[in-house]
């Protein structure tokens, strides 16, 4: 829950206070996914990439990786409940997840993977069906506070676009 | 498929462009290596692909060209894959390309999560240019322009100058050893 002055500030979306509530507040929620461990310095890699003539490109990549992930979670959940595993094909969906994770810097989320990929070398089901539930836990948690700071992110644009016009 | 824009044969006046194809069955990396490109300079136009056998159709090394009259098969100057993709792989790729392309032989890369000398010397053996740890990095990007080299024309009077591209298809030595973490290569 934002502090009483936040909200207040945070009424009025385009005053300047409130701007810089919101960049202070988008500044200390990306700083925490650094100490939590949840993004790595390929996240600024991304953020690098984005410049006046891709304005977008952090929400393009962030919401492309959701999606992928989803979609593999979905397949692995399904692969990994059979009563006979094929660890290969889970093995390959999750050398996947690992690759657009460490691509942008989602740094549990990688390194749940490369435990998980572990007991697929394992052979070992109830690892995996354990890998998994801790790779579903870290890429949730990161997607949440995606979402805020995609939010934040939107209402700073918007404010930016407001004062251009 | 996606494509960069514009298409002028790799040639534009005042300066460099050089067509990269970059294949790899991941949308986010694809996605990066793309903003990589383009982020370093005007010079790469992108072409990204899904997966090996789509980049055998932009390259036009396809036996179904009959199947797919329109595609257009476009001068790439460079190939970045991934080694890692179902059905066809990146090594598979490289070496349709090195066997098909042997008269203007394109330089490829390979690009790979794993740091696996086995991997390394095989696609080297069977002729990768280099070999790039994932996720890629902006110095890797630079690197690349090393495998293509202008070739400057005479200039005109009145004109002004168009440089166009010559391929760099042998290793050069000492300076082509691939970006990789705690590796020292012979």
């Amino acid at each position: 829950m934002l502090p009483l002055c936040s909200r207040v500030l945070l009424s009025h979306p385009f005053s300047p206070m409130s701007l810089m509530a919101l960049r202070e507040q988008l500044n200390m929620l990306v700083n925490s996914m650094y100490i939590e461990g949840l993004l790595d310095q390929q996240f600024q890699q991304l953020q690098m990439l984005q410049d006046a003539s891709s304005p977008g490109f952090v929400a393009e990549v962030i919401n492309l990786f959701c999606e992928d992930a989803e979609r593999i979670l979905t397949e692995l959940t399904k692969l990994v409940d059979q009563a006979v595993v094929d660890f290969q094909k889970v093995d390959a969906y999750v050398h996947q997840l690992k690759g657009s994770s460490s691509s942008v810097g989602a740094q549990n989320v990688k390194l749940a993977c490369i435990q998980f990929r572990q007991f697929c070398e394992e052979n070992n089901k109830d690892g995996c069906l354990n890998a998994l539930n801790v790779v579903k836990h870290h890429y949730y948690l990161l997607r949440n506070k995606f979402d805020t700071m995609l939010q934040l992110e939107q209402r700073i644009q918007a404010y930016d676009s407001k004062q251009q016009n | 498929m996606e494509e960069g824009e514009g298409s002028n044969g790799g040639v534009f006046e005042g300066g460099l462009e050089v067509r990269v194809l970059v294949v790899d069955d991941s949308p986010v990396e694809r996605r990066m290596v793309e903003g990589l490109l383009k982020k370093s300079g005007a010079m790469f136009q992108v072409i990204a692909v899904d997966s090996g056998k789509r980049a055998m159709e932009v390259l036009g090394l396809t036996d179904d060209k009959a199947e797919h009259p329109t595609v257009d098969h476009q001068k790439v100057d460079i190939i970045l894959t991934d080694y890692s993709m179902p059905e066809m792989t990146g090594y598979d790729l490289l070496k349709t390309v090195k066997e098909q392309s042997c008269r203007k032989p394109i330089p490829v890369i390979i690009m790979s999560s794993e740091n696996e000398p086995q991997r390394i010397s095989r696609c080297r053996a069977i002729g990768a240019e280099d070999f790039i740890l994932k996720p890629l990095q902006t110095n890797d990007v630079l690197r690349l322009r090393s495998y293509a080299r202008p070739t400057e024309l005479s200039p005109r009077t009145g004109t002004k100058r168009k440089m166009t591209l010559e391929l760099m298809a042998e290793n050069s030595g000492s300076d082509r050893r691939p970006r990789l973490a705690g590796l020292a290569v012979s």
